[in-house]
C-alpha cells in the first residue's frame, strides 16, 4: 500500500513538473513591454523597415514623373551577421508597404522574389497538354526599372570586463535599373549593450 | 509652513533661471561645459534635480504641424517639443494615420519608435505617412523599457 502511494506522488510530480515551466503566453506584438534582447528580434526589423520605407518615401525617389508606377525588383540583401536570418523578415515588410503606398509595383519575374511558376509556365510553350492561347507569350514579361539591394551586419565590441556592445547595421540603397545611378540609401543603426553571457547569435 | 512656501518659490525662481549659459538661444552649453551662474551650480543643482523629481519634470509636446512632403505628397507631420527635466528622457512613440472617415490606416509603418531628448533640450520627430488616403494622425508615447 505504501509503495504504491509513492509511486503515485511520483508519477503525480513528474506530470505536474512538465505541465508548469512558466506557463507559455503570447506576445501582444502591438504593445510589446518585453525586454531586449542581444539577438535581432521582430521590434528591430519592425523598426528597421519603418525607417526604410518612411525615408524610401519622404525622399520623392519612388514619385514617378509622369505618374505611374515604378517597377521594382529586389536584389541581394546579404546577411553579414552572425545569426541566421531570412532577409524576407525586413524585406517582406519593406515590400509590402511600398506597394500600399501605391507608388510602386514589385515584379516576381527577377531578383530575390523570384517566382519560379512565372518561368517555369512558360517552358510549357511546346506542351500539347496546355491550350497555347493561356500561356504567356514571348516578350510579356516586365523588366524592372528600379532595384533594391542591401546588406546586414554586425559588429560585436568588448564594453568593458562584463559588458558586450553589439552594433547592427541594416543598409538599403535603391538603384536605376537602366542607368545603374543610385536614387536613395539609407543606413539605419540598432545598437544594443548587455552581459558578456549573452549571446548575440 | 511659510519656510516651506517660500523654498518653493525660490525653487522655482532658479529652474526658471537654469538655462544654458550660452548668449544665443540656438547653442546649447550643458553642464560641465559651459560656466556655472547663480541659479545653475553645484550646490543649485542637487536642489533642482530633487525638485524636478518630486514635480515629475518630464517632455512637453509644443506644438505638431502637419503638410505635404514636397516630393512625395505624402502627408507628413513634424512634432516639436522640449525636455524639462535635467536628465535625458527616453521614450518611445507610435504614429497612426487616419483616413478621411477618421478610421485608422493600418501600415508596418505604424510601430513603436525609440526617442531620445537630452536634458533641457528640444526636440523634434518627423514622420511620413506610408499612404496617399492619410489626412491626419494621432501619436502616442511610452517609456522606453
Amino acid at each position: 500500500m505504501k509503495s504504491r502511494t509513492i509511486l503515485f506522488v511520483a508519477l503525480f510530480s513528474i506530470v505536474a513538473g512538465g505541465c508548469g515551466g512558466g506557463g507559455t503566453t503570447n506576445i501582444d506584438i502591438r504593445n510589446d513591454d518585453g525586454k531586449a534582447v542581444m539577438a535581432l528580434d521582430y521590434r528591430d526589423f519592425d523598426q528597421a523597415a519603418s525607417e526604410m520605407v518612411q525615408s524610401m518615401i519622404s525622399s520623392g525617389a519612388l514619385k514617378k514623373q509622369g505618374g505611374g508606377r515604378y517597377v521594382v525588383a529586389t536584389g541581394r540583401i546579404v546577411n553579414d551577421t552572425m545569426q541566421r536570418i531570412d532577409t524576407d523578415q525586413l524585406m517582406a515588410k519593406i515590400e509590402e508597404e511600398l506597394m500600399n503606398s501605391g507608388q510602386v509595383v514589385m515584379t516576381s519575374a527577377v531578383g530575390s522574389g523570384t517566382d519560379a511558376l512565372v518561368h517555369e509556365t512558360r517552358e510549357l510553350r511546346d506542351s500539347e497538354e496546355f491550350d497555347q492561347n493561356t500561356i504567356a507569350k514571348r516578350g510579356t514579361l516586365i523588366a524592372p526599372e528600379l532595384s533594391i539591394s542591401g546588406k546586414i551586419f554586425q559588429r560585436n565590441l568588448r564594453y568593458d570586463k562584463n559588458k558586450q556592445q553589439v552594433e547592427y547595421y541594416f543598409q538599403l540603397k535603391l538603384s536605376d535599373a537602366t542607368s545603374g545611378l543610385r536614387y536613395w540609401q539609407k543606413e539605419s543603426l540598432i545598437g544594443k549593450r548587455g552581459s558578456n553571457s549573452s549571446v548575440a547569435w | 509652513m511659510r519656510i516651506l512656501t517660500v523654498l518653493c518659490v525660490l525653487l522655482m525662481v532658479l529652474s526658471v533661471g537654469c538655462g544654458s549659459p550660452s548668449k544665443d538661444a540656438r547653442v546649447n552649453a550643458r553642464r560641465g561645459v559651459g560656466s556655472d551662474s547663480l541659479a545653475n551650480n553645484v550646490i543649485t543643482r542637487p536642489i533642482r534635480d530633487a525638485f524636478e523629481g518630486l514635480i515629475g519634470a518630464g517632455i512637453v509636446i509644443d506644438d505638431a504641424v502637419v503638410n505635404r512632403n514636397n516630393s512625395s505628397n505624402f502627408l507628413q507631420v513634424f512634432v516639436s517639443g522640449h525636455n524639462k527635466s535635467s536628465k535625458t528622457k527616453r521614450f518611445r512613440y507610435r504614429v497612426e494615420w487616419l483616413d478621411a472617415d477618421g478610421m485608422v490606416i493600418e501600415t508596418k509603418a505604424s510601430v513603436w519608435q525609440r526617442m531620445s531628448a537630452m536634458g533641457k533640450s528640444p526636440f523634434q520627430i518627423k514622420c511620413v505617412a506610408p499612404r496617399a488616403e492619410a489626412v491626419n494622425f494621432r501619436m502616442d508615447t511610452r517609456k522606453w523599457e
